[in-house]
Protein backbone atom coordinates (compact mmCIF):
# COMPACT_ATOMS: atom_id res chain seq x y z
CA UNK A 1 0.00 0.00 0.00
CA UNK A 2 2.72 2.72 -1.29
CA UNK A 3 0.52 5.37 -2.81
CA UNK A 4 -3.23 5.95 -2.19
CA UNK A 5 -5.46 2.94 -1.67
CA UNK A 6 -5.59 -0.77 -4.33
CA UNK A 7 -7.46 -1.25 -6.88
CA UNK A 8 -9.75 -3.59 -3.74
CA UNK A 9 -9.84 -0.51 -2.09
CA UNK A 10 -10.56 1.92 -4.76
CA UNK A 11 -13.73 -0.68 -5.58
CA UNK A 12 -14.86 -0.78 -1.97
CA UNK A 13 -14.87 3.10 -1.87
CA UNK A 14 -16.74 3.93 -4.79
CA UNK A 15 -19.18 1.34 -3.73
CA UNK A 16 -19.62 3.25 -0.43
CA UNK A 17 -19.71 6.50 -1.77
CA UNK A 18 -22.47 5.65 -4.65
CA UNK A 19 -25.25 7.82 -4.23
CA UNK A 20 -27.48 4.56 -5.40
CA UNK A 21 -28.63 1.59 -3.50
CA UNK A 22 -27.37 -2.01 -4.19
CA UNK A 23 -28.95 -5.51 -3.29
CA UNK A 24 -28.42 -8.65 -4.07
CA UNK A 25 -30.35 -11.32 -3.08
CA UNK A 26 -30.50 -15.01 -3.06
CA UNK A 27 -33.98 -16.39 -4.38
CA UNK A 28 -35.63 -15.96 -0.59
CA UNK A 29 -34.54 -12.67 -0.34
CA UNK A 30 -31.73 -13.12 2.29
CA UNK A 31 -29.45 -10.50 1.50
CA UNK A 32 -25.59 -11.47 -0.03
CA UNK A 33 -24.66 -8.13 -0.67
CA UNK A 34 -25.62 -4.67 0.52
CA UNK A 35 -24.27 -0.85 0.06
CA UNK A 36 -24.68 1.77 2.48
CA UNK A 37 -26.92 3.96 0.26
CA UNK A 38 -29.24 1.05 0.52
CA UNK A 39 -28.44 0.51 3.65
CA UNK A 40 -29.85 3.53 4.51
CA UNK A 41 -32.59 3.83 3.62
CA UNK A 42 -33.75 0.06 4.97
CA UNK A 43 -32.40 0.43 8.30
CA UNK A 44 -35.11 2.87 9.26
CA UNK A 45 -38.11 -0.18 8.80
CA UNK A 46 -35.82 -3.10 10.04
CA UNK A 47 -37.77 -2.58 13.50
CA UNK A 48 -37.85 -6.10 14.75
CA UNK A 49 -37.83 -7.86 11.25
CA UNK A 50 -34.82 -10.11 10.05
CA UNK A 51 -32.46 -7.39 8.54
CA UNK A 52 -30.53 -9.92 6.70
CA UNK A 53 -33.83 -10.09 4.19
CA UNK A 54 -34.61 -7.63 1.84
CA UNK A 55 -38.38 -8.97 1.75
CA UNK A 56 -39.06 -8.67 5.16
CA UNK A 57 -37.54 -5.31 5.74
CA UNK A 58 -39.98 -4.38 3.04
CA UNK A 59 -42.68 -6.50 4.60
CA UNK A 60 -45.03 -3.59 5.73
CA UNK A 61 -44.15 -0.75 2.93
CA UNK A 62 -43.96 -3.66 0.27
CA UNK A 63 -45.31 -6.75 0.63
CA UNK A 64 -46.05 -6.67 -3.10
CA UNK A 65 -42.47 -7.15 -4.02
CA UNK A 66 -42.18 -10.53 -3.01
CA UNK A 67 -45.23 -11.27 -4.33
CA UNK A 68 -43.78 -9.55 -7.68
CA UNK A 69 -40.35 -11.30 -7.48
CA UNK A 70 -41.63 -15.27 -6.17
CA UNK A 71 -44.20 -14.46 -9.34
CA UNK A 72 -41.88 -13.99 -11.93
CA UNK A 73 -41.75 -16.98 -13.69
CA UNK A 74 -38.73 -16.94 -16.60
CA UNK A 75 -35.21 -17.36 -14.46
CA UNK A 76 -33.91 -14.05 -15.62
CA UNK A 77 -34.78 -11.22 -16.58
CA UNK A 78 -36.20 -7.57 -14.94
CA UNK A 79 -39.06 -7.98 -12.25
CA UNK A 80 -39.81 -4.69 -12.12
CA UNK A 81 -38.34 -1.51 -12.60
CA UNK A 82 -38.50 1.70 -10.77
CA UNK A 83 -41.24 0.28 -9.23
CA UNK A 84 -42.27 2.88 -6.46
CA UNK A 85 -42.31 1.87 -2.41
CA UNK A 86 -44.27 4.53 -0.14
CA UNK A 87 -42.66 4.41 3.09
CA UNK A 88 -44.18 6.45 6.40
CA UNK A 89 -42.26 5.59 9.50
CA UNK A 90 -44.61 8.11 10.80
CA UNK A 91 -46.51 6.15 12.90
CA UNK A 92 -43.41 4.18 14.29
CA UNK A 93 -40.83 6.73 14.31
CA UNK A 94 -41.22 10.06 15.25
CA UNK A 95 -39.77 12.57 12.75
CA UNK A 96 -38.86 10.50 9.93
CA UNK A 97 -40.38 12.89 6.80
CA UNK A 98 -42.52 10.16 4.32
CA UNK A 99 -40.64 9.39 1.26
CA UNK A 100 -41.12 7.38 -2.09
CA UNK A 101 -38.50 5.07 -3.27
CA UNK A 102 -37.92 3.06 -6.52
CA UNK A 103 -36.90 0.11 -6.63
CA UNK A 104 -35.41 -1.98 -9.51
CA UNK A 105 -35.22 -5.70 -9.31
CA UNK A 106 -33.31 -8.38 -12.06
CA UNK A 107 -33.47 -11.93 -11.33
CA UNK A 108 -29.86 -13.27 -12.38
CA UNK A 109 -30.59 -16.60 -12.22
CA UNK A 110 -32.74 -19.16 -10.13
CA UNK A 111 -30.87 -17.86 -7.13
CA UNK A 112 -29.98 -14.86 -7.16
CA UNK A 113 -31.01 -11.46 -7.85
CA UNK A 114 -30.14 -8.01 -7.87
CA UNK A 115 -32.19 -4.88 -6.65
CA UNK A 116 -31.34 -1.13 -7.32
CA UNK A 117 -33.12 1.45 -5.24
CA UNK A 118 -33.08 5.32 -5.25
CA UNK A 119 -34.88 7.93 -3.30
CA UNK A 120 -37.19 9.75 -5.76
CA UNK A 121 -39.61 11.93 -3.01
CA UNK A 122 -39.22 14.94 -4.74
CA UNK A 123 -39.33 13.61 -8.37
CA UNK A 124 -43.03 12.13 -7.30
CA UNK A 125 -43.79 15.32 -5.80
CA UNK A 126 -42.52 17.54 -8.58
CA UNK A 127 -44.60 15.37 -10.92
CA UNK A 128 -47.58 15.41 -9.16
CA UNK A 129 -47.92 18.91 -9.32
CA UNK A 130 -46.99 19.01 -13.19
CA UNK A 131 -49.23 16.07 -13.74
CA UNK A 132 -52.25 18.49 -11.75
CA UNK A 133 -51.31 21.65 -13.59
CA UNK A 134 -51.37 19.69 -16.96
CA UNK A 135 -54.56 18.24 -16.38
CA UNK A 136 -56.16 21.89 -15.33
CA UNK A 137 -54.66 23.56 -18.24
CA UNK A 138 -55.67 20.89 -20.94
CA UNK A 139 -59.02 21.15 -19.72
CA UNK A 140 -58.82 24.61 -19.98
CA UNK A 141 -58.08 24.37 -23.72
CA UNK A 142 -60.61 21.67 -24.29
CA UNK A 143 -63.91 22.73 -22.83
CA UNK A 144 -64.57 26.20 -21.94
CA UNK A 145 -67.62 25.93 -20.61
CA UNK A 146 -69.20 26.12 -16.53
CA UNK A 147 -66.29 27.69 -14.26
CA UNK A 148 -67.36 28.88 -11.48
CA UNK A 149 -65.33 31.40 -9.74
CA UNK A 150 -65.18 32.74 -6.04
CA UNK A 151 -63.31 35.18 -3.79
CA UNK A 152 -62.24 33.86 -0.44
CA UNK A 153 -60.76 36.49 1.88
CA UNK A 154 -57.48 35.46 3.78
CA UNK A 155 -59.64 33.73 6.45
CA UNK A 156 -60.98 31.45 4.64
CA UNK A 157 -64.17 32.81 4.29
CA UNK A 158 -66.81 33.49 0.98
CA UNK A 159 -66.92 37.02 0.04
CA UNK A 160 -68.41 36.85 -3.39
CA UNK A 161 -69.23 34.04 -5.92
CA UNK A 162 -70.31 33.98 -9.74
CA UNK A 163 -73.81 32.89 -11.11
CA UNK A 164 -71.90 29.95 -12.81
CA UNK A 165 -71.50 28.66 -9.11
CA UNK A 166 -75.34 28.45 -8.61
CA UNK A 167 -75.43 26.69 -11.70
CA UNK A 168 -72.95 24.18 -11.16
CA UNK A 169 -73.61 23.32 -7.28
CA UNK A 170 -77.24 24.45 -6.54
CA UNK A 171 -76.20 27.06 -4.05
CA UNK A 172 -77.13 30.55 -3.98
CA UNK A 173 -74.51 32.80 -3.26
CA UNK A 174 -77.12 34.34 -0.69
CA UNK A 175 -76.10 30.65 1.23
CA UNK A 176 -72.57 31.13 0.32
CA UNK A 177 -71.65 34.40 1.22
CA UNK A 178 -69.79 34.82 4.85
CA UNK A 179 -69.29 30.39 4.85
CA UNK A 180 -65.84 29.40 5.27
CA UNK A 181 -64.50 26.93 2.82
CA UNK A 182 -64.43 24.31 5.41
CA UNK A 183 -68.45 24.57 5.73
CA UNK A 184 -68.51 24.31 2.16
CA UNK A 185 -66.02 21.50 1.14
CA UNK A 186 -66.14 19.20 4.52
CA UNK A 187 -63.43 16.28 5.28
CA UNK A 188 -64.57 13.21 3.63
CA UNK A 189 -62.43 10.09 3.85
CA UNK A 190 -62.94 9.10 0.19
CA UNK A 191 -60.94 12.33 -1.10
CA UNK A 192 -57.20 12.63 -1.82
CA UNK A 193 -55.64 15.75 0.16
CA UNK A 194 -56.21 17.06 3.47
CA UNK A 195 -58.65 19.61 4.82
CA UNK A 196 -59.17 23.26 3.53
CA UNK A 197 -57.31 24.85 6.09
CA UNK A 198 -53.81 23.01 4.56
CA UNK A 199 -55.03 23.83 0.95
CA UNK A 200 -55.30 27.38 2.04
CA UNK A 201 -51.74 26.71 3.36
CA UNK A 202 -50.54 25.20 0.74
CA UNK A 203 -51.99 28.10 -1.89
CA UNK A 204 -50.39 30.51 0.15
CA UNK A 205 -46.88 29.02 0.05
CA UNK A 206 -46.86 28.05 -3.77
CA UNK A 207 -49.29 30.47 -5.12
CA UNK A 208 -51.82 27.88 -6.48
CA UNK A 209 -52.99 24.59 -5.40
CA UNK A 210 -55.28 22.37 -7.24
CA UNK A 211 -57.52 19.08 -5.76
CA UNK A 212 -60.15 17.15 -7.62
CA UNK A 213 -62.61 15.05 -5.62
CA UNK A 214 -66.95 14.18 -5.57
CA UNK A 215 -68.82 16.90 -4.56
CA UNK A 216 -72.14 17.01 -4.06
CA UNK A 217 -74.50 19.72 -5.54
CA UNK A 218 -77.63 20.84 -3.19
CA UNK A 219 -80.04 18.68 -5.06
CA UNK A 220 -78.25 15.42 -3.64
CA UNK A 221 -76.39 14.50 -6.87
CA UNK A 222 -72.98 15.05 -7.07
CA UNK A 223 -69.94 15.48 -9.75
CA UNK A 224 -66.27 14.92 -10.15
CA UNK A 225 -64.90 18.47 -9.45
CA UNK A 226 -61.45 20.46 -10.09
CA UNK A 227 -61.18 23.30 -7.63
CA UNK A 228 -57.70 25.59 -8.33
CA UNK A 229 -57.22 27.92 -5.21
CA UNK A 230 -54.75 30.93 -6.36
CA UNK A 231 -53.45 32.69 -3.76
CA UNK A 232 -53.87 36.65 -4.34
CA UNK A 233 -51.34 39.09 -2.99
CA UNK A 234 -52.09 42.99 -2.65
CA UNK A 235 -49.35 45.54 -3.83
CA UNK A 236 -47.35 45.04 -0.69
CA UNK A 237 -46.52 41.44 -1.42
CA UNK A 238 -48.96 40.64 1.93
CA UNK A 239 -52.18 37.83 0.86
CA UNK A 240 -54.48 39.44 0.56
CA UNK A 241 -57.20 36.50 0.06
CA UNK A 242 -57.64 33.31 -2.66
CA UNK A 243 -59.20 33.42 -5.59
CA UNK A 244 -61.29 30.05 -6.10
CA UNK A 245 -62.20 28.33 -9.34
CA UNK A 246 -64.58 25.36 -9.45
CA UNK A 247 -65.49 23.03 -12.76
CA UNK A 248 -67.69 20.42 -13.38
CA UNK A 249 -65.31 17.32 -14.47
CA UNK A 250 -67.88 14.99 -16.55
CA UNK A 251 -65.37 12.54 -18.32
CA UNK A 252 -63.44 10.12 -16.21
CA UNK A 253 -60.49 9.92 -18.25
CA UNK A 254 -57.62 10.79 -15.81
CA UNK A 255 -54.19 9.53 -15.51
CA UNK A 256 -54.16 11.49 -12.01
CA UNK A 257 -56.88 8.46 -11.32
CA UNK A 258 -54.23 5.92 -12.35
CA UNK A 259 -51.46 7.96 -10.41
CA UNK A 260 -53.34 7.90 -7.14
CA UNK A 261 -54.50 4.17 -7.29
CA UNK A 262 -50.91 3.18 -7.76
CA UNK A 263 -49.78 5.13 -4.80
CA UNK A 264 -52.55 4.00 -2.56
CA UNK A 265 -53.64 0.66 -3.48
CA UNK A 266 -51.81 -2.98 -2.47
CA UNK A 267 -50.83 -4.26 -5.73
CA UNK A 268 -52.09 -8.02 -4.52
CA UNK A 269 -55.75 -7.29 -2.71
CA UNK A 270 -56.62 -4.16 -3.90
CA UNK A 271 -56.81 -2.80 -0.11
CA UNK A 272 -55.50 0.44 0.43
CA UNK A 273 -51.86 0.53 1.39
CA UNK A 274 -50.42 0.81 4.50
CA UNK A 275 -49.60 4.67 3.89
CA UNK A 276 -52.82 5.46 2.40
CA UNK A 277 -53.64 3.89 5.60
CA UNK A 278 -51.99 6.59 7.79
CA UNK A 279 -53.14 9.43 5.58
CA UNK A 280 -56.24 8.45 6.23
CA UNK A 281 -56.15 7.69 9.50
CA UNK A 282 -54.46 11.28 10.55
CA UNK A 283 -57.28 12.90 9.18
CA UNK A 284 -60.09 11.10 10.45
CA UNK A 285 -58.33 11.25 13.97
CA UNK A 286 -58.40 15.26 13.41
CA UNK A 287 -61.63 15.44 12.50
CA UNK A 288 -62.85 13.00 15.71
CA UNK A 289 -60.74 15.49 17.87
CA UNK A 290 -62.50 18.47 15.89
CA UNK A 291 -65.79 17.48 16.02
CA UNK A 292 -65.77 14.73 18.31
CA UNK A 293 -67.99 11.81 15.76
CA UNK A 294 -67.14 8.58 17.03
CA UNK A 295 -64.32 6.76 15.46
CA UNK A 296 -63.76 3.23 15.33
CA UNK A 297 -60.93 0.98 14.37
CA UNK A 298 -60.81 -2.85 13.73
CA UNK A 299 -57.69 -4.91 13.28
CA UNK A 300 -57.78 -8.59 11.38
CA UNK A 301 -54.87 -11.01 11.65
CA UNK A 302 -55.13 -14.22 9.69
CA UNK A 303 -54.23 -16.98 11.86
CA UNK A 304 -51.54 -19.36 11.31
CA UNK A 305 -51.00 -17.33 8.03
CA UNK A 306 -47.45 -18.64 8.07
CA UNK A 307 -48.67 -22.17 7.97
CA UNK A 308 -50.66 -21.63 5.23
CA UNK A 309 -48.06 -20.01 2.98
CA UNK A 310 -45.61 -23.28 4.73
CA UNK A 311 -48.02 -25.83 3.40
CA UNK A 312 -49.53 -24.76 0.63
CA UNK A 313 -47.30 -22.35 -0.91
CA UNK A 314 -47.04 -18.46 -1.61
CA UNK A 315 -49.42 -19.09 -4.33
CA UNK A 316 -52.12 -20.08 -2.53
CA UNK A 317 -51.22 -17.67 0.23
CA UNK A 318 -51.93 -14.82 -1.96
CA UNK A 319 -55.14 -16.00 -3.52
CA UNK A 320 -56.15 -16.65 0.49
CA UNK A 321 -54.67 -12.70 0.91
CA UNK A 322 -56.81 -11.94 -1.88
CA UNK A 323 -60.05 -13.72 -1.72
CA UNK A 324 -59.72 -12.39 2.68
CA UNK A 325 -59.92 -8.59 1.35
CA UNK A 326 -62.34 -8.97 -1.52
CA UNK A 327 -64.46 -11.00 1.27
CA UNK A 328 -63.68 -7.92 3.74
CA UNK A 329 -64.67 -5.46 1.33
CA UNK A 330 -67.97 -6.40 0.40
CA UNK A 331 -69.06 -6.45 3.68
CA UNK A 332 -67.99 -3.00 4.78
CA UNK A 333 -69.78 0.05 4.30
CA UNK A 334 -68.78 2.57 1.61
CA UNK A 335 -67.73 4.77 4.23
CA UNK A 336 -65.00 2.05 5.87
CA UNK A 337 -61.77 2.11 4.67
CA UNK A 338 -60.13 -1.29 4.14
CA UNK A 339 -56.27 -0.99 4.31
CA UNK A 340 -53.65 -3.86 4.30
CA UNK A 341 -51.26 -3.02 6.70
CA UNK A 342 -48.46 -5.18 5.66
CA UNK A 343 -48.18 -9.50 5.65
CA UNK A 344 -51.46 -10.63 6.65
CA UNK A 345 -52.73 -8.10 8.86
CA UNK A 346 -55.88 -5.87 7.75
CA UNK A 347 -57.56 -2.56 9.26
CA UNK A 348 -60.80 -1.55 8.89
CA UNK A 349 -61.37 2.49 9.54
CA UNK A 350 -64.85 3.27 10.80
CA UNK A 351 -65.31 6.80 10.53
CA UNK A 352 -68.94 7.79 12.45
CA UNK A 353 -69.36 4.25 14.19
CA UNK A 354 -69.36 3.51 17.74
CA UNK A 355 -67.72 0.68 19.49
CA UNK A 356 -70.82 -1.64 19.84
CA UNK A 357 -71.33 -1.20 15.75
CA UNK A 358 -67.96 -2.09 15.29
CA UNK A 359 -67.75 -4.78 17.17
CA UNK A 360 -70.83 -6.07 15.69
CA UNK A 361 -69.39 -5.65 12.51
CA UNK A 362 -66.06 -7.76 13.36
CA UNK A 363 -67.97 -10.44 14.67
CA UNK A 364 -69.86 -10.79 11.12
CA UNK A 365 -66.72 -10.34 9.87
CA UNK A 366 -65.14 -13.11 11.50
CA UNK A 367 -68.39 -15.54 10.34
CA UNK A 368 -67.54 -14.66 6.92
CA UNK A 369 -64.02 -15.46 7.02
CA UNK A 370 -64.53 -18.69 9.07
CA UNK A 371 -66.98 -19.85 6.42
CA UNK A 372 -64.36 -19.23 3.54
CA UNK A 373 -63.07 -22.76 1.72
CA UNK A 374 -60.16 -22.74 -0.83
CA UNK A 375 -59.30 -26.07 -3.00
CA UNK A 376 -56.11 -26.62 -3.49
CA UNK A 377 -53.91 -29.57 -4.14
CA UNK A 378 -53.57 -30.76 -0.90
CA UNK A 379 -57.31 -30.81 0.03
CA UNK A 380 -59.55 -28.04 1.51
CA UNK A 381 -58.65 -25.27 3.21
CA UNK A 382 -60.57 -22.98 5.74
CA UNK A 383 -58.54 -20.43 7.26
CA UNK A 384 -59.93 -18.27 10.36
CA UNK A 385 -59.16 -14.72 11.52
CA UNK A 386 -58.69 -12.88 15.12
CA UNK A 387 -59.76 -9.05 15.30
CA UNK A 388 -59.00 -6.30 17.69
CA UNK A 389 -62.03 -3.81 18.08
CA UNK A 390 -61.68 -0.66 19.71
CA UNK A 391 -62.81 3.35 19.12
CA UNK A 392 -61.10 6.56 19.75
CA UNK A 393 -60.90 8.13 23.77
CA UNK A 394 -60.14 11.43 25.00
CA UNK A 395 -56.24 9.78 26.47
CA UNK A 396 -56.64 7.20 24.64
CA UNK A 397 -54.43 6.10 21.47
CA UNK A 398 -56.67 4.46 19.26
CA UNK A 399 -54.29 2.59 17.24
CA UNK A 400 -52.57 0.64 20.33
CA UNK A 401 -55.66 -0.08 21.76
CA UNK A 402 -57.20 -1.88 18.84
CA UNK A 403 -53.61 -3.58 18.26
CA UNK A 404 -53.68 -4.52 22.07
CA UNK A 405 -57.43 -6.11 21.87
CA UNK A 406 -56.49 -7.92 18.24
CA UNK A 407 -53.35 -9.29 20.78
CA UNK A 408 -55.94 -10.47 23.09
CA UNK A 409 -57.42 -12.30 20.82
CA UNK A 410 -55.13 -13.96 19.48
CA UNK A 411 -53.83 -15.36 22.79
CA UNK A 412 -57.33 -15.86 23.53
CA UNK A 413 -57.50 -18.95 21.43
CA UNK A 414 -57.95 -16.98 17.78
CA UNK A 415 -60.96 -17.25 15.71
CA UNK A 416 -62.47 -14.48 17.65
CA UNK A 417 -63.25 -10.74 18.06
CA UNK A 418 -61.53 -9.20 21.21
CA UNK A 419 -63.32 -5.51 21.96
CA UNK A 420 -61.38 -2.73 24.07
CA UNK A 421 -62.57 -2.19 27.51
CA UNK A 422 -63.15 1.46 27.86
CA UNK A 423 -62.11 1.94 31.48
CA UNK A 424 -58.42 0.83 30.59
CA UNK A 425 -58.03 2.52 27.53
CA UNK A 426 -58.65 5.78 28.49
CA UNK A 427 -56.56 5.81 31.58
CA UNK B 1 -1.96 5.38 29.79
CA UNK B 2 -2.53 2.16 30.50
CA UNK B 3 -5.80 3.14 31.88
CA UNK B 4 -7.35 4.18 28.83
CA UNK B 5 -6.20 1.33 26.77
CA UNK B 6 -8.37 -0.54 29.08
CA UNK B 7 -11.61 1.08 28.76
CA UNK B 8 -14.01 -1.07 26.88
CA UNK B 9 -16.12 0.01 23.61
CA UNK B 10 -19.16 0.63 26.47
CA UNK B 11 -16.61 2.64 29.29
CA UNK B 12 -14.68 4.90 27.35
CA UNK B 13 -15.29 8.98 27.29
CA UNK B 14 -14.99 11.34 25.07
CA UNK B 15 -12.00 13.48 26.82
CA UNK B 16 -10.18 9.98 26.39
CA UNK B 17 -10.57 9.64 23.01
CA UNK B 18 -9.89 13.27 22.24
CA UNK B 19 -6.50 13.01 23.30
CA UNK B 20 -5.36 9.80 22.43
CA UNK B 21 -1.94 9.01 20.59
CA UNK B 22 -3.07 7.45 17.13
CA UNK B 23 -1.13 4.67 17.72
CA UNK B 24 -3.10 3.78 20.86
CA UNK B 25 -6.14 4.70 19.46
CA UNK B 26 -5.46 2.19 16.60
CA UNK B 27 -4.81 -0.76 18.89
CA UNK B 28 -8.56 -0.80 20.71
CA UNK B 29 -10.31 -3.34 19.52
CA UNK B 30 -13.08 -1.64 18.31
CA UNK B 31 -13.28 0.88 15.87
CA UNK B 32 -12.77 4.70 16.55
CA UNK B 33 -14.64 7.23 13.90
CA UNK B 34 -14.24 10.76 14.55
CA UNK B 35 -16.00 13.70 13.31
CA UNK B 36 -15.23 17.73 13.52
CA UNK B 37 -18.54 19.53 13.56
CA UNK B 38 -19.02 19.43 9.66
CA UNK B 39 -18.84 15.65 9.15
CA UNK B 40 -15.32 16.03 7.79
CA UNK B 41 -13.84 12.54 9.21
CA UNK B 42 -10.54 13.19 11.56
CA UNK B 43 -9.90 10.11 13.33
CA UNK B 44 -10.19 7.04 11.36
CA UNK B 45 -8.27 4.08 13.14
CA UNK B 46 -6.79 0.64 12.17
CA UNK B 47 -9.85 -1.48 13.67
CA UNK B 48 -12.11 0.44 11.87
CA UNK B 49 -10.39 1.20 8.37
CA UNK B 50 -9.91 -2.80 8.58
CA UNK B 51 -13.20 -3.88 9.23
CA UNK B 52 -14.52 -1.26 6.44
CA UNK B 53 -11.20 -2.70 3.80
CA UNK B 54 -10.57 0.89 3.52
CA UNK B 55 -7.16 3.02 3.55
CA UNK B 56 -7.37 5.22 6.37
CA UNK B 57 -5.51 7.67 4.88
CA UNK B 58 -8.17 8.05 2.03
CA UNK B 59 -11.05 8.05 4.40
CA UNK B 60 -9.24 11.01 6.46
CA UNK B 61 -10.60 14.31 5.59
CA UNK B 62 -13.59 12.70 3.65
CA UNK B 63 -17.02 13.82 4.44
CA UNK B 64 -17.75 10.79 6.21
CA UNK B 65 -21.71 10.85 6.20
CA UNK B 66 -21.27 10.97 2.05
CA UNK B 67 -18.06 9.20 1.14
CA UNK B 68 -18.00 5.87 3.59
CA UNK B 69 -21.24 5.25 5.75
CA UNK B 70 -24.50 6.57 4.00
CA UNK B 71 -26.11 4.03 5.60
CA UNK B 72 -25.36 6.29 8.93
CA UNK B 73 -26.73 9.70 7.08
CA UNK B 74 -30.28 9.01 8.48
CA UNK B 75 -32.40 10.13 11.84
CA UNK B 76 -30.84 7.01 13.54
CA UNK B 77 -27.30 8.52 13.66
CA UNK B 78 -26.47 11.62 11.11
CA UNK B 79 -29.45 13.46 12.61
CA UNK B 80 -28.99 12.68 16.09
CA UNK B 81 -25.62 14.42 16.31
CA UNK B 82 -27.39 17.68 14.81
CA UNK B 83 -29.82 17.60 17.27
CA UNK B 84 -27.93 16.44 20.44
CA UNK B 85 -25.29 18.07 21.67
CA UNK B 86 -24.62 16.05 24.87
CA UNK B 87 -25.02 12.31 23.11
CA UNK B 88 -23.64 8.91 24.64
CA UNK B 89 -25.93 5.92 23.00
CA UNK B 90 -25.46 2.88 22.13
CA UNK B 91 -27.44 1.27 19.37
CA UNK B 92 -27.94 -1.86 17.34
CA UNK B 93 -27.21 -0.95 13.63
CA UNK B 94 -26.13 -3.85 10.69
CA UNK B 95 -23.45 -1.54 8.76
CA UNK B 96 -22.28 -3.14 4.94
CA UNK B 97 -18.52 -3.59 5.68
CA UNK B 98 -16.99 -4.53 2.46
CA UNK B 99 -20.69 -4.54 1.34
CA UNK B 100 -21.41 -7.37 3.54
CA UNK B 101 -24.86 -6.61 5.52
CA UNK B 102 -23.10 -6.64 9.43
CA UNK B 103 -24.82 -7.08 13.10
CA UNK B 104 -22.75 -4.07 14.85
CA UNK B 105 -23.01 -2.36 17.89
CA UNK B 106 -22.85 1.84 17.44
CA UNK B 107 -21.71 4.22 20.36
CA UNK B 108 -22.84 8.22 19.95
CA UNK B 109 -20.84 10.49 21.24
CA UNK B 110 -20.88 13.91 22.02
CA UNK B 111 -20.06 16.79 24.25
CA UNK B 112 -19.96 20.64 24.06
CA UNK B 113 -16.54 20.45 25.94
CA UNK B 114 -15.35 18.29 22.88
CA UNK B 115 -14.41 19.30 19.27
CA UNK B 116 -14.60 15.93 17.55
CA UNK B 117 -17.88 13.78 17.65
CA UNK B 118 -17.31 10.00 18.17
CA UNK B 119 -19.12 6.54 16.55
CA UNK B 120 -17.72 3.51 17.87
CA UNK B 121 -18.29 0.47 16.18
CA UNK B 122 -17.92 -3.27 17.98
CA UNK B 123 -18.86 -6.38 15.99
Amino acid sequence: MTKGANEEERLLGFLYAAPVGLVEINASGTIGMINPYAMKHLMPLVGTRDSGNLFAILENCAPELRNLFDGFAAERGTVCDGHRIMVDLRRDQGGAEPKVLACTLVKLDADRAIAGLSDITVQVAQERRLKQAEAWFSSLINDINDYAVGSITSDGVVDGVNASWTKQTGYTRDALIGQTLSDIFPFSAADGNGGMVEQLRLAARDGWHLDEMWYGRKDGSRYWCQRLIAARLGSDGELSGYTLVLRDVTRQTYDTDDLRRLLTQDHLTGAANRARFQQLFEREHRAWLEHGAPLSLIMLDIDHFKHVNDTYGHATGDLVLSCFAKTIAKAIRPTDVLARLGGEEFAVLMPGTGLAEAAELAERLRGLVANMRFETQQGNLAITVSLGCATALPGGDLLRSADAALYTAKRNGRDRVHTMDRAVAAA
Amino acid sequence: MEKIIDATFETIQVGDLQTMRADVCDRLPFGVVGLDSHGITKVYNETEARMAGLDPTTVLGSSFFDAVAQCMNNFMVAQRFEDEPELDAIIPFVLTLRMRPTPVRLRLLASRSAPLRFILVAR
